[in-house]
């Protein structure tokens, strides 16, 4: 059996594409992102209501190891119509776990210097949200954001700096936590802090 | 799965995605022109479609829409985009700015000052700031690509060399985020200062052209000038005639058909705000 969808696919995607849009304008700030959709474990819900809302039939997504069953590619397959690729390099999508196997940034599409539109988005499951990792700065934030994510290390943290150092190429990351969605989109500076 | 009887905001789903995934990576790279598959819209190129499919994506039903065409939402342009979307999203309209949680508009930013609770999605004619200096797209491309901008502050100073000071008072080129030079549209540069460090996130949609660029919330945003020649706004002799604003971009109106003329505010609401009318 396959999950449901969305209820209703334009009102459900209207709603979280505008939380989503206002998380990555205003990056670090936790917004709601709920949705009427089922999810097969472990995608989140959020997760899932991401991927129905932006995934399509042109936008190939890879799913890291702790995600990639049967049920979750059969879903999006059936739902969004997307192709799933084992390249990472190929993936317009990426969706992952905190914590688990996740691809190094560097390694994603990065969009070119003359389209870096043509670049990578990483959505990472999390379990919430705890601000005390990074203090983050830059478009969409007023003077500074205080930031943290549970389940995410040091590493993760050095290489979301590079990938801010790569701008305007690099990645952008979307936070999918049940029920609520953050982002850290390439434009966004990283501080981080010492307890990391 | 129950088919819609009509497409919400008119465009179809798969449209929305295509255009809501070039919105994400706008703001991702504020300034940055992306390319999108700019779709027919049941209105003229000069219409603003690129504005109305930005709003298309974004719109929710319970969204607050105003439309503004040079600051008026009386016009024929204004009233027929939002009967559009009265007709397609259901969503409320209204012409007091402080009211509305999107605003498309064309040529304008409002006077009364923007919140972060709402979007501004602007109706853009030509989205490269350097077409008139480089007409081919490959160059412009490379141009942005290496952030090579001398050919636009060559022409700045021109200008200045021509007529004492930089002519350019609509569609002002700026810098945005301290990265990529944009057109705001064809907005009075009096207009320019409010881009900068505004709450509200500013979406840009050019039909025609087919590329979407954004300007996030608190983002910096620098006309260009120098150091010699600093930016300046236009400024008037005389307030408003209605209303008596002496901080407003004022139209010049005839009045009768003697040629007796006088100054009024462009932003019809923020007129009648300060008339008290509402
Ligand atoms: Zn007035």
């Amino acid at each position: 059996m396959t999950e449901r969808g969305f209820l209703d696919v334009a009102m459900q995607s209207a709603h979280a594409f505008r939380a989503i849009m206002q998380a990555v304008a205003r990056p670090g700030r936790v917004l709601e992102l709920g949705s009427d959709l089922e999810a097969p474990d472990p995608l989140l819900s959020s997760a899932a209501a991401v991927a129905l809302t932006l995934c399509d039939f042109q936008t190939p997504i890879w799913l890291a190891p702790e995600l990639r069953n049967e049920n979750v590619i059969h879903y999006l397959r059936f739902h969004a119509g997307a192709p799933v690729t084992d390249e990472p390099g190929k993936a317009q999508f990426l969706f992952a776990m905190a914590g688990e196997t996740w691809p190094a940034p560097a390694l994603l599409m990065q969009g070119t210097h003359e389209y870096p539109d043509r670049s990578a988005t990483l959505v990472i499951q999390v379990a919430g949200f705890a601000p005390g990792d990074v203090v983050l700065s830059g478009p969409g934030i007023l003077s500074s954001e205080p930031f943290g994510v549970a389940g995410l290390n040091t590493s993760f943290w050095a290489a979301m700096v590079e990938n801010h150092a790569r701008f305007p190429i690099g990645i952008d990351v979307i936070f999918a936590a049940p029920g609520l969605v953050a982002a850290l989109p390439r434009a966004t500076e990283i501080r981080l802090l010492e307890s990391v | 799965m129950n088919a819609p009887a009509y497409n919400f905001a008119y465009l179809n789903e798969q449209t929305k995605r295509m255009i809501r995934r070039a919105i994400l990576k706008a703001i991702a790279v504020p300034g940055y022109q992306v390319p999108f598959a700019s779709r027919e819209m049941p209105m003229p190129y000069g219409w603003g479609t690129g504005g109305v499919q930005v709003t298309a994506a974004v719109l929710t039903p319970e969204d607050t829409l105003k439309v503004i065409d040079q600051g008026a939402d009386d016009t024929t342009n204004a009233v027929s985009i939002r009967k559009f979307f009265v007709k397609t999203a259901g969503v409320a309209t209204t012409e007091r700015t402080e009211e509305a949680s999107v605003i498309q508009t064309r040529h304008r930013i409002p006077e009364a000052p923007l919140t972060e609770e709402q979007i501004l999605v602007f109706q853009v004619p030509i989205p490269e700031p350097l077409r008139f200096l480089e007409p081919r797209e490959t160059e412009t491309r490379t141009m942005h690509a290496l952030e090579e901008y001398g050919v636009m502050h060559v022409k700045l100073y021109e200008d200045i060399a021509q007529y004492g000071e930089i002519a350019t008072t609509y569609a002002y080129p700026a810098k945005v985020a301290d990265r990529y030079v944009f057109d705001p549209s064809p907005i009075p540069k009096f207009d320019n200062p409010k881009l900068d460090n505004c709450p509200a996130l500013q979406l840009f949609g050019a039909g025609r052209e087919k590329r979407i660029y954004a300007v996030p919330p608190y983002t910096k945003v620098k006309s260009l000038d120098f150091e010699d020649h600093p930016f300046e706004v236009q400024s008037w002799s005389e307030p408003c005639a209605l209303c008596g604003s002496c901080h407003s971009f004022l139209d010049e109106i005839v009045m009768d058909d003697k040629g007796t003329r006088m100054f009024v505010c462009s932003d019809s609401d923020f007129c009648a705000r300060q008339r008290g009318e509402r």
